[in-house]
């Protein structure tokens, strides 16, 4: 590909690398296999951006291929931390947080992450302000499953949140 | 808990992560795919190219031996022209594993597809090479033999039981050897997927 496409490309991520680091925080537990995600997110975007037409929203497309890369990208299985783990991190941090607003944030995202894969991708993307319609065109599923799914997605958040 | 409280309480902080700089983008750019696919790519292409190579080479030794060039001229040929086969056939199902632009659903569907495939494939060419190399070691033991002694070896009944009970043997160790080596690579990713792909459509056949 052209050096300016390449420069396009790299300013482009650098624009919108938070999404991806966001994704990756999202669906791996440790600094290394998040780096890998990253990379393996940058490499797959880069690989599809000849063909990007601008059909979709920049995000839209890139949260395509970040979550298809995060969700069933075959990559080397790490260790998944088990839930009674993730519990137990949970209750440890709770007894060290002095800000509430800090404890809530850090709650939200322990709560996610007990969440199943596609759930996740979904929570993920509302909290980014992303409409319905291009959540249910990322997923591939009807807008009134998103909404229905959402409601779901909403309640486990709650009841896992509760002190 | 409403949906703009959480936004709220995720707006108040950012999740922690160090941006990276332009040249630290533009390197991984250069860099080659740590993906498990990629990396069976990079392997098929290794054995792809040491077969073709070490082809050729017993190609142009056989053409050079004194007594029976023809005959082992033929097998090696034959020997190459299956592995490239079998090569770029399990290259070409590699290929279509990455098309990450799709929806997550589509994407899902088509990798279960491929995956399907490629396995399959896998397990027919190990049907078939295992009963292959069995009657190529018959062949080479009636080369070395000589063919009119190794007929009236091959009429004894005791010899046809040793022979079906050893290809039995062998053809449902390898196929089940063959069964747990691939369970135990792509198994769980493939359970992984399937059910993904089910609490996706299951929930739409509720909704709609």
């Amino acid at each position: 590909m052209a050096i300016g496409e390449e420069k396009n490309f790299i300013n482009l991520i650098n624009e919108h690398q938070g999404l991806i680091h966001k994704v990756c925080i999202m669906y791996e537990n440790d600094r290394d296999a998040r780096n890998d995600l990253f990379q393996e997110i940058v490499l797959q975007l880069w690989k599809s951006f000849s063909s990007f037409r601008g059909e979709a929203k920049i995000t839209t497309w890139m949260y395509r291929i970040a979550l298809n890369t995060a969700i069933s990208g075959f990559r080397k299985q790490t260790r998944h931390i088990k839930t009674e783990d993730l519990q137990e991190v949970h209750m440890n941090i709770s007894d060290s947080w002095g800000d509430e607003q800090e404890e809530n944030f850090q709650k939200l995202q322990w709560a996610i992450r007990q969440l199943s894969e596609i759930e996740r991708a979904m929570i993920m993307m509302a909290l980014e302000e992303v409409a319905y319609e291009d959540i249910a065109e990322t997923i591939g599923i009807t807008q009134n499953n998103v909404r229905v799914r959402m409601n779901r997605i909403r309640e486990k958040i709650r009841k896992l949140m509760l002190p | 808990m409403e949906l703009d409280e959480l936004k709220n309480i995720w707006k108040s902080n950012e999740p922690g992560y160090t941006l990276k700089g332009e040249e630290e983008l533009a390197i991984m750019l250069k860099g080659n795919s740590r993906s498990i696919i990629s990396k069976l790519k990079r392997s098929v292409w290794f054995e792809l190219t040491l077969t073709v190579g070490v082809g050729i080479a017993l190609l142009v030794y056989s053409l050079t031996l004194p007594s029976g060039a023809m005959k082992w001229t033929s097998i090696f040929l034959l020997m190459l022209v299956a592995y490239s086969f079998y090569y770029v056939k399990k290259l070409t199902l590699l290929n279509q594993f990455e098309s990450t632009h799709e929806n997550i659903r589509a994407n899902l569907e088509k990798l279960i597809d491929n995956l399907t495939s490629y396995l399959k494939f896998y397990k027919r060419s190990y049907a078939i090479l295992y009963p292959i190399y069995f009657f190529l070691g018959l062949f080479f033991i009636a080369l070395e033999r000589g063919t009119s002694e190794f007929i009236i070896l091959l009429k004894q009944p005791r010899t046809i039981i040793t022979l079906i009970g050893l290809a039995v043997f062998f053809f449902i160790c390898s196929t089940w050897l063959t069964s747990w080596y691939l369970k135990k690579l792509y198994g769980n990713h493939l359970d992984k997927l399937n059910a993904l792909l089910k609490d996706l459509k299951s929930d739409q056949s509720v909704v709609s």
